[in-house]
């Protein structure tokens, strides 16, 4: 378990970075994307909880 | 942060070939897979009463949604409540599992947000064990997925819990809390394509998962007719000293950053209320405010108060000057969340997506972006609801909140290596502790066990651990019970004549 306590903004570096969807290594997170069954949402169905 | 916290989630289970009607058997089926050790359906019942209300009453009955009593109606499970709740404790003091047909994770007490993240996120890695378990035993694909929403009308919860001193009156602790409470979400929100309650086609998405299912500002329920505010008044403490802030409008983050937040400022909140601050304002309808702000995440936010118009973030701004004019300096968790809780504030107003980088909602929502560029598609496309879905998917290997971990998109507070150790260790400050070591070293004398009482079986006799009282830091009492030899030595150092009589200063706050 961690011992030391939060020091920082979170993370490595002086504080949070600007995030950019546009980098070109979003080729990655389309591919990831485009592999998720688009009639999943269909399909799940759940009993309501808490 | 000074006191005991919780997060209790709800998982959103699929079996594939599977339905609602099948949805207790499986949770039940999954929770049986559970390959960590445990203390296995001894759960002690008997001191809750989730009907028990703050105001000082307690209700006949809770309302249940309709059309899961119909489920139930019509698909009778041959479970006793026993099989059905196949309550889990595990040797991180934390609880496993079925609720209301949902596998549940409760995290064991911390007192500190970088233990809560661990736990919460230990929480998924095992509950993704049982699932690759289950999956293997029945030759299904078995998925869970941390959200609070099936899209279609259903929801099940996120809940937060946080101990605070009985003295602080019920009057203005649900006063003070309503305000924060509906304007939270801006921050702590973890987006949703689509409105399920009253749907608004020119809303294709929003800020919250669970602002559509807010039905009442304050009440007792969880089940149906969720309200903003829960009365339930049940500590899991000694009832005299304490209440619980039982908080079930808030949405599962996926986000490390967010959870921290929304749980490091909701804590500050109880703090001013302990020092004697409350707010000088409410809001006229809260849930309509809740809904008007999550259904317009590019809006100006404006809530309609007694003291006029205000936007969200003004509000929250309240609160946060009052804690920084406190609390600011008090320790490194506290400045953190002061810092962050500004900086968030300040950047919603200016340039939001510079927050997509830590705040679920925008997170998500510039992924969708994406992928609806890329492809051409709209944003209330409904592959959309797929991939909104498939954020929320706690696989590394196919979730897309993970996705962007991965990348190095998402800013991430807590390492692999102490997620590892909180799946089997308890936190070393607090009572989860014992309850941890009680199933690590006694699980067979275990007779019955919850968040506050543990009978142990012990030389014929049982024995009653009351940990009541141990709300403080633990850290040195713990040590000693880790040191114990054998049970006599650990029920002993329980039941010292100190023990029982009053909390030894040090586990004072």
């Amino acid at each position: 378990v961690p011992t030391e306590p939060l020091t920082r903004p979170g993370g490595d570096g002086d504080g949070p970075s600007k995030p950019d969807v546009k980098r070109p290594d979003t080729n990655e997170l389309l591919k990831r994307m485009r592999r998720v069954d688009p009639e999943q949402a269909r399909r799940y169905r759940q009993r309501s909880g808490e | 942060v000074n006191r005991l916290l919780g997060i209790e989630t709800e998982y959103g289970l699929y079996v594939e070939g599977r339905g609602v009607a099948d949805q207790v058997l499986e949770a039940v089926g999954l929770l049986r897979c559970c390959p960590f050790p445990a203390v296995k359906e001894r759960w002690d019942y008997r001191l809750e009463d989730p009907r028990r209300d703050m105001r000082g009453f307690r209700v006949e009955h809770l309302s249940v949604d309709p059309q899961d009593a119909q489920i139930e109606r019509e698909h009778p499970i041959s479970l006793s409540e026993r099989e059905a709740r196949c309550d889990h404790v595990l040797t991180s003091g934390a609880r496993l599992y079925n609720d209301h047909a949902h596998p549940e994770y409760a995290t064991p007490e911390c007192r500190r947000l970088m233990d809560l993240l661990a736990y919460d996120k230990a929480g998924e890695q095992i509950l993704l064990s049982c699932a690759r378990a289950y999956q293997e035993k029945i030759g299904a694909t078995v998925k869970l997925y941390k959200n609070n929403t099936d899209y279609h009308g259903s929801s099940y919860g996120t809940h937060e819990s946080y101990l605070l001193r009985r003295e602080v009156p019920f009057d203005t602790l649900a006063s003070t809390m309503t305000p924060f409470l509906t304007t939270r979400l801006i921050y702590a929100g973890a987006g949703k394509v689509g409105v399920e309650v009253n749907p608004n086609p020119r809303t294709p998405y929003q800020i919250s998962q669970r602002a559509d299912f807010y039905m009442d500002t304050m009440n007792v329920e969880t089940l149906y007719r969720r309200p903003i505010f829960n009365t339930r008044d049940e500590p899991h403490a000694r009832m005299r000293d304490y209440r619980r802030l039982h908080v079930i409008c808030g949405d599962a983050n996926m986000s490390e950053y967010a959870t921290a937040l929304k749980v490091g400022t909701t804590a500050l909140v109880l703090d001013l209320l302990e020092d004697g601050w409350a707010i000088d304002l409410f809001i006229v309808d809260p849930v309509r405010a809740a809904q008007s702000i999550s259904r317009d995440p590019d809006g100006k936010w404006l809530v309609e108060t007694d003291a006029g118009v205000m936007n969200a973030i003004d509000l929250q701004r309240r609160y946060l000057q009052a804690a920084q004019q406190r609390f600011a300096g008090r320790d490194a968790e506290t400045d953190w969340t002061l810092r962050e809780w500004e900086t968030v504030l300040n950047l919603l107003e200016t340039d939001p997506e510079l927050l997509g980088d830590r705040i679920d909602w925008i997170a998500k929502r510039q992924l969708l972006s994406l992928f609806a560029e890329s492809e051409g598609v709209a944003l209330d496309d409904p592959a959309m609801i797929a991939l909104d879905l498939a954020y929320h998917d706690i696989d590394p290997l196919e979730g897309l909140y993970y996705a962007l971990v991965e990348q190095g998109r998402m800013q991430t507070l807590v390492s692999p290596e102490a997620v590892q150790h909180a799946v089997e260790h308890p936190p070393a400050d607090t009572r989860a502790a014992i309850r941890g070591l009680c199933v690590q070293r006694y699980p067979k004398q275990v007779e019955s066990i919850n968040w506050e009482r543990i009978i142990l079986r012990n030389d014929e006799q049982s024995v009653r651990l009351d940990l009541s009282q141990l709300t403080g830091d633990l850290r040195d009492l713990n040590r000693r019970l880790t040191a114990a030899t054998d049970i006599t030595e650990f029920v002993n150092l329980l039941q010292s004549p100190r023990r029982a009589s009053e909390p030894h200063k040090e586990e004072l706050r």
